[in-house]
């Protein structure tokens, strides 16, 4: 655990590596997304541009985390609260994606017999 | 009282206390920013409209993005210096922290307010116009394109304020006041305008909130002048005679409702209940009880409901009298007519402020507040000072459904057909697409086919012109003399960077918007009635502006909380670190824990909202 003086004098030249790795990792992103040369898939924004940038971003937010948070050496309860936070999350995301296999269906309305959360 | 467990870790965990709570509140903040961004992935994915895509400019997030990584870096030393009793250094670190904080909520607040004097409107073709509506100015000599303009004091009202050029104008004849719910600032703009016009306002005919024949209530005269004052007192008067009116109904309705139970045929005895349902007799006792409680309190309510308040009479001085005979007229609405003077009399509104529907020729609109006014139309267009952007995406989508030709549809669309400048604009824009398709055509090629291009110009490429290509057609517009004189000849694209046509962004351009001193963009006046929404660029212009306000807002408020919590630390340290300054460095860890957080948040919300 960087606690003592001494292991935080050691971990502050990690932390700036970090954090030339974050600006790095910005200025990538910005270029991925905004030079030709970079543009992955179709011409202009497609999905491969889309998992391309949230690639980089969790990168960069895994080093925020493990290092600045000091997660990359923290206690078991640590890693069960924040753990839990994420599942929680997920089950969520997949709670509302499950929307979709039971719609809500109504008829009239105006403009014809739609459906929510159905297949357009 | 002594906190435990600041300084020395508990033996179960192995944590202090303010360790495990700050990540359990992270936990809550995962799962309040997770479900904004989901929603927001949800909306965008299920959206059945062209989603506005990289339309934010991209170097105020950026410089955002760097400032707050920065911080980030200086919050980790700051500890770090703590934890290694260096005081100077650990001040040092956290002011910077705090300054990058306020920077950034600066850079934020320039860019929401740049965004919020940004106007938009949708029109009835679902063509987007966006751009800027100016302040109603003196005529000058200027050009069409309003070079000069900006530097023109604007009229202002009768009240001394601006009017935007986005108002609906009406001439009034006559102004109908719902007296109980008028506005009252409103009824001073219109008493200001009058005026100012030299019009006046007076009431076309007697209210009179007295019974026939008798006196002592309110009387006020036809061709008294309008006055708040003079609202007030037949607002006054009017609910003197309903409370009045209320209290007689009770009255009245309690001795009706005597006089109901007074009669035979409304007993509520079981006897009555019996003769009505004669079967019932031979329920057990305990059933018995309930039925004839549940037939008494029906027919209580039968009886309640068929009252009759007209044939209630009460006993007054001796003589016996109805309710009409105390009811005293209730006038809710007091009418005015205007004689004008020797200006026009016209008074404007906000779109928001009107309830009617806009109909062009309309006489007769009513405001938010219940007021009508009848009389004539004024011109109420929408004056686009600079258009900055024309996007016929929408409606290219609704005409590919329909299986039109979308190049039909867009010519056929209102702004085109009526709006020659516009229309050879969109001419050129053409051309520079088609020069886009042959430049991706060289660079990339064609698909194993040999006939399908590897790379085509998006569907924005195509037909949204954004505030760079509509600057650029209109700077050959000036260079030709013109836009009669313009052709797709005189239309040029960069090479290699596989955009439309366009001129280059300036530094501040991608902060303050447009130039329009320099730049030049076209004037435009859109009918009101071509008008389906208009609206700044706020949280209600689009989903997209709703989401991006919402996320983008409630992570700023979390810098300022942040930042607060840190500057106490900064300004307010000092004794702690004296008398105990590992709890002090345990205190600025979980600050910073709280604060990387916050840079966690913006490091996915810069790609998603100002990238993607």
């Amino acid at each position: 655990m960087a606690d003592s003086p001494e292991e935080i004098k050691k971990a502050i030249r990690t932390y700036l590596i970090v954090g030339g790795i974050l600006f790095a990792g910005t200025v990538a992103t910005v270029l991925v997304a905004t030079v030709p040369m970079f543009d992955i898939g179709r011409h202009g924004f497609d999905h491969w541009d889309m998992w391309l940038g949230l690639a980089i971003a969790t990168t960069k937010a895994s080093f925020v985390a493990m290092v600045f948070m000091h997660l990359n050496h923290e206690k078991k309860a640590v890693y069960w609260l924040f753990a839990s936070g994420i599942i929680f999350a997920i089950a969520m995301v997949i709670l509302i994606f499950g929307a979709k296999a039971d719609p809500i269906e109504y008829k009239g309305f105006g403009e014809g017999n739609a459906s929510i959360g159905a297949e357009p | 009282m002594e906190i435990p467990y600041v300084v020395t870790p508990r033996k179960d965990t192995g944590l202090n206390n303010s360790k495990i709570a700050i990540w359990l509140f992270l936990a809550s903040e995962v799962m309040l920013f997770g479900g904004l961004f989901s929603g927001y992935v949800f909306l965008r994915i299920g959206a059945d409209y062209p989603w506005p895509e990289r339309t934010l400019p991209v170097l105020p997030g950026l410089i955002n993005t760097f400032i707050l990584i920065l911080s980030s870096v200086t919050v980790v030393f700051a500890w770090a210096a703590l934890k290694m009793r260096k005081w100077a250094q650990f001040q040092i670190f956290m002011a910077i922290t705090v300054l990058c904080a306020v920077v950034f909520m600066g850079f934020k607040g320039l860019e929401y307010s740049v965004k919020f004097h940004h106007q938009a409107a949708r029109l009835t073709d679902y063509v987007m116009v966006e751009g800027h509506i100016d302040y109603e100015k003196p005529a000058t000599d200027h050009d069409a394109h309003g070079e000069g303009h900006a530097e023109v004091e604007p009229i202002r009202d009768a009240l001394g304020e601006k009017v935007e050029m986005n108002v609906q104008r009406f001439l009034p004849a006559t102004i109908n006041y719902e007296v109980a719910r008028v506005h009252k600032p409103w009824v001073e703009k219109t008493l200001a305008e009058a005026a100012a016009a030299g019009a006046k306002i007076t009431l076309s005919k007697d209210i009179d909130f007295n019974r026939a024949g008798e006196s002592g209530k309110p009387v006020f005269k036809a061709g008294t002048e309008l006055s708040v004052g003079l609202l007030e007192e037949i607002a006054a008067a009017q609910w003197a005679n309903r409370a009045s009116n209320s209290k007689w109904r009770t009255k009245f309705l309690r001795q009706a409702w005597k006089d109901k139970r007074a009669d035979p045929s409304s007993a509520l005895t079981e006897a009555a209940f019996l003769s009505e349902f004669p079967n019932m007799g031979a329920l057990p006792p305990a059933e018995k009880d309930k039925a004839f409680a549940r037939w008494k309190a029906g027919k209580r309510a039968r009886l309640a409901a068929d009252v009759n308040l007209e044939a209630a009479t009460l006993k007054q001085d001796g003589r016996p009298v109805t309710y009409k005979d105390v009811q005293l007229p209730e006038i809710p609405n007091a009418i005015f007519a205007v004689a004008s003077g020797e200006k026009p009399f016209s008074l404007r509104w906000d779109n928001l402020d009107v309830i009617t529907d806009y109909k062009a020729g309309l006489t007769e609109i009513t405001l938010r507040d219940g007021t009508v006014l009848g009389g004539k139309q004024g011109d109420s267009s929408m004056v686009f000072h600079y258009v900055d952007g024309i996007d016929f995406q929408h409606l290219v989508m609704i005409a590919e459904k329909k299986g039109q030709d979308p190049l039909v549809a867009i010519n056929e669309s209102w702004i085109v057909k009526n709006n020659p400048e516009v229309a050879k604009m969109w001419e050129l824009h053409q051309a520079g697409v088609k020069l886009l398709e042959a430049d991706l055509i060289k660079d990339y090629g064609y698909e194993e086919d040999g006939v399908t291009p590897s790379r085509v110009p998006t569907h924005k490429d195509r037909y949204r012109m954004g505030w760079q290509e509509i600057a650029y057609y209109a700077e050959i517009f000036h260079e030709k003399g013109g836009y009669k004189n313009a052709s797709a000849a005189d239309v040029k694209i960069e090479e290699g960077k596989y955009t439309p046509p366009r001129v280059k962004a300036k530094v501040m351009e991608q902060f303050k918007g447009p130039d329009y001193k320099t730049r030049h963009f076209i004037h435009l006046t859109v009918p009101r009635e071509q008008v389906m929404m208009d609206s700044k660029f706020t949280p209600k212009w689009n989903t997209y502006y709703a989401i991006y306000f919402t996320i983008t807002g409630l992570h700023g408020l979390h810098v300022i909380g942040g930042a607060i919590v840190l500057a106490y630390y900064l300004f307010c340290g000092r004794s702690m670190y004296l008398s105990n300054p590992e709890w002090l460095a345990n205190r600025v860890e979980v600050g910073g824990l709280f604060w990387h957080f916050v840079d966690l948040v913006w490091i996915f919300a810069f790609p998603i909202f100002y990238l993607m």
